[in-house]
């Protein structure tokens, strides 16, 4: 059996952030969101969350963006020179602008505000999403109960994440996860989530040697994956978004193999 | 410190489907031993060197004249105060920090004495030939899946079970669920009782049972064998002083002998020669 091919470290950092971020969304009151839900625009694929109004508390984020920094610094001193320029950088304006573009994931501003301040490129949208993710994991708490099924395709119903991960729950049912969100949603066991082809002749399922518990399903009319977890197996379920991290071998695999989430033929589109 | 797990069965949940030996075996790539028809449903008279678990099927009859067909998981129950950890000679069994009880494969020399001396029979040796043909023996057992806990995940038997009669979680959790449904399933048979014997310190693998233990083919009150204790904690211990006396009394015999061997040297040179 193979160990996770992160590293501990980088592991053990997550899971403080997401600690962190359960801490943080305790302290969110549940009525700063405020959901619209229509489903006229929820059938045709349009995220929840983009139809839910969100009281952002501005100061809040920039603090939460201050505990992230410390968190990282704390593990990785070297970094606190280029972290303390990015704080520098945030006022509110900025703050405002990071979490619409953390909120449409448009990796495109955050290339450029890196090129304008000379940043390292992972530092502004890693920070951005990061405190961005406890309003998303709120919005999908109170969504939840409304959200039984997804339209293929069209990603996550709460947050519009590329659907990429699969939890065989109790009886063998599938469970979509969104790692970004955490909202669930059950699935036909054979079916792909990007483009909703059921024909089990085109839909094949790869597995790793010496890896008990994961499965990559692939669909050859869309080219699009799924990772398939059996979590019955696990002694604790980890949080959607380590089993995410955790798998991220199964992600090289698929790549490698010509497959990739549908969302990236969206975008091609 | 690892979380201490414990193996929970519940046997009133069991249908004996045998899907546990299944995925026993396929975990851990044991080889199929074809057996001869036994006169029931068992596969299997007992637990093997490449059978580490077997169902087993008891026909009872019951307080009220009634039959009852009895199934039941049976494996190592990785005692808290094992055994066969005590008696082995090479320290080659030893108790993981999950509790579990493993077998260090490369130091067993298999003497068998784990095998003699475990109060529930789970231990067995196998023989293996090496490349000159010369016969040599290792003990094996059931290992709880140690390599699958090490992983996060819980033994092959419990992930496969269907009917919900197995369960793999923190000791103390599985303890109170086995007193729980004791006290849910009295009514139905009022001999309902939690095995988790206290002789060997409580299990690792604890049973709801619907008739006391020995209906099953379980010792009533399994103990380590006071052979055992004997050897382990006053023979060894003793032993490995004693080995120390020996030592000390060789090195002092060494120094003595210098000494008296000068003061030869001295005499001889002084031309001392008794002889003469």
């Amino acid at each position: 059996m193979k160990k996770s091919v992160v590293s501990k470290e980088y592991t053990n950092l997550q899971k403080e952030i997401i600690k962190l971020q359960e801490q943080w969304k305790q302290v969110l009151n549940p009525d700063v969101i405020q959901p619209k839900l229509d489903q006229a625009a929820l059938a045709s694929g349009v995220p929840a969350a983009a139809l839910t109004a969100i009281d952002f508390d501005i100061p809040l984020f920039i603090q939460w963006i201050d505990e992230i920094n410390r968190l990282i610094v704390k593990k990785n001193p070297e970094l606190e020179g280029k972290l303390g320029k990015v704080r520098e950088l945030l006022n509110e304006e900025v703050a405002i602008r990071w979490i619409d573009e953390a909120f449409a994931v448009n990796q495109f501003y955050f290339q450029q505000f890196a090129q304008e301040h000379e940043l390292e490129g992972w530092m502004a949208p890693f920070l951005a999403e990061t405190a961005l993710r406890p309003y998303l994991q709120l919005v999908a708490e109170k969504l939840q109960p409304e959200i039984t099924h997804a339209v293929h395709g069209a990603g996550c119903p709460v947050c519009g994440e590329p659907v990429r991960l699969a939890q065989l729950e109790e009886n063998g049912k599938k469970v979509v996860h969104c790692p970004r969100c955490l909202v669930q949603w059950p699935e036909k066991r054979v079916v792909c989530s990007h483009c909703g082809n059921e024909d089990s002749k085109t839909i094949q399922f790869i597995s790793v040697e010496g890896d008990a518990t994961s499965q990559l399903q692939v669909c050859d009319q869309c080219h699009g994956y799924l990772k398939v977890i059996d979590t019955r197996q696990f002694i604790s379920k980890p949080s959607s978004a380590i089993l995410d991290l955790n798998s991220i071998h199964l992600d090289f695999i698929a790549q490698d193999n010509g497959y990739g989430a549908a969302t990236d033929q969206n975008t091609a589109n | 410190m690892a979380t201490e797990y414990v193996k929970y069965v519940d046997v009133t949940k069991c249908d004996g489907c045998r899907a546990c030996m299944v995925a026993c075996k396929n975990w851990n790539d044991l080889p199929a031993e074809p057996q001869d028809f036994l006169g029931t449903m068992q596969s299997h008279a007992n637990v093997s060197a490449d059978t580490w678990n077997v169902l087993t099927f008891v026909e009872h009859e019951n307080s009220e004249g009634k039959l009852d067909y009895l199934f039941r998981h049976s494996s190592c129950y990785h005692c808290t105060d094992a055994a066969c950890e005590k008696v082995c000679p090479e320290n080659a069994i030893s108790y993981t920090d999950f509790g579990t009880v493993v077998i260090d494969q490369d130091t067993c020399v298999g003497c068998g004495y784990c095998v003699q001396n475990c109060p529930f029979d789970v231990i067995s040796l196998k023989t293996y030939k090496d490349k000159n043909g010369d016969e040599y023996r290792k003990a094996h057992k059931c290992t709880m899946c140690t390599d699958r806990l090490e992983e996060g995940l819980q033994p092959a038997c419990v992930t496969t079970c269907h009917t919900e009669a197995m369960e793999f979680g923190e000791k103390e959790a599985m303890i109170k669920k086995a007193e729980k449904r004791v006290q849910e399933i009295k009514d139905r048979y009022p001999n309902a009782n939690v095995y988790n014997p206290k002789g060997v310190g409580g299990t690792h693998t604890i049973y709801v049972l619907t008739e006391k233990p020995s209906v099953y083919g379980m010792p009533e009150n399994p103990k380590v064998p006071t052979s055992a204790v004997l050897w382990k904690d006053y023979a060894q211990p003793i032993g490995k002083a004693m080995v120390g006396g020996v030592a000390m009394a060789l090195a002092g015999a060494f120094v003595a002998n210098k000494f008296f061997d000068k003061k030869n040297n001295q005499e001889n040179r002084d031309g001392g020669g008794s002889h003469e």
